[in-house]
């Protein structure tokens, strides 16, 4: 699964550490979504979409291999 | 996500207070062939065996308890080390820990198995020594590395 966080938090100013603090969560795990290492669980994605107040499709893509 | 099993943050450093010294007296222990620090006390025995002896079913016995204070400490110590949460205690990391552990077990038995094969008289008896700890330093070597190599990842640009 592919995931736009980092291009998400760019277009709202946000910073890893700021983000991980509105969905509580460590930075790692920010940084380890980003870095496709970690696949969040439903409701973690759910509490990104509404960070960046988009659908959740829009910032969660599924690959070919998944 | 909450993991009930786990203990407060707060406990991990009181469980590095007790590891760091019994790691430091079991390297002592071991150096001194379990003979060096003698701490001569009255306990209470469920059951004790003697080589040249009678058994003993619930009494108390006179004998060097060093050894036994010894690995009470590294075990506690290393049993709030490994199960208090991190300050951010997330699903990620829970996730490193659970990887972790399945790794420590699993390099743990690699280990035994290869110490069964290869490792036959007086040394196996050691081998069984270290092998009552190596699961719970294995894991806080894994987790903790696992954590280290996560947070140096992240770059400290704002956005990369």
């Amino acid at each position: 699964m592919k995931n736009t966080i980092k291009i998400e938090r760019a277009i709202n100013n946000l910073t890893q550490e700021e983000l991980a603090t509105k969905v509580s969560v460590s930075r790692q795990t920010i940084n380890a979504m980003e870095a496709n290492k970690y696949v969040p669980s439903t409701v973690l994605a759910l509490k990104i979409a509404k960070v960046f107040n988009k659908p959740l499709e829009q910032i969660f893509i599924l690959e070919e291999t998944d | 996500m909450s993991n009930k099993l786990l203990l407060p943050n707060s406990y991990k450093k009181m469980g590095w207070l007790l590891l760091i010294p019994a790691t430091v007296l079991g390297i002592i222990l071991i150096a001194t062939q379990f003979e060096g620090l003698p701490l001569e006390a009255t306990t209470f025995a469920i059951y004790n065996d003697e080589v040249i002896g009678h058994k003993q079913f619930f009494s108390f016995i006179h004998t060097n308890i060093i050894n036994t204070v010894t690995g009470i400490l590294f075990i506690v110590g290393g049993l709030l080390v490994s199960f208090s949460k991190e300050k951010t205690e997330d699903e990620f990391i829970a996730n490193l820990r659970q990887s972790s552990l399945l790794w420590a077990v699993f390099v743990n038995y690699i280990l035994l198995l290869a110490a069964f094969a290869f490792i036959y008289g007086t040394a196996f008896f050691n081998v069984m020594v270290y092998n009552m700890f190596t699961v719970l330093i294995i894991f806080i070597a894994r987790f903790n590395y696992m954590l280290y190599r996560n947070a140096k990842l992240i770059p400290n640009e704002k956005y990369n």
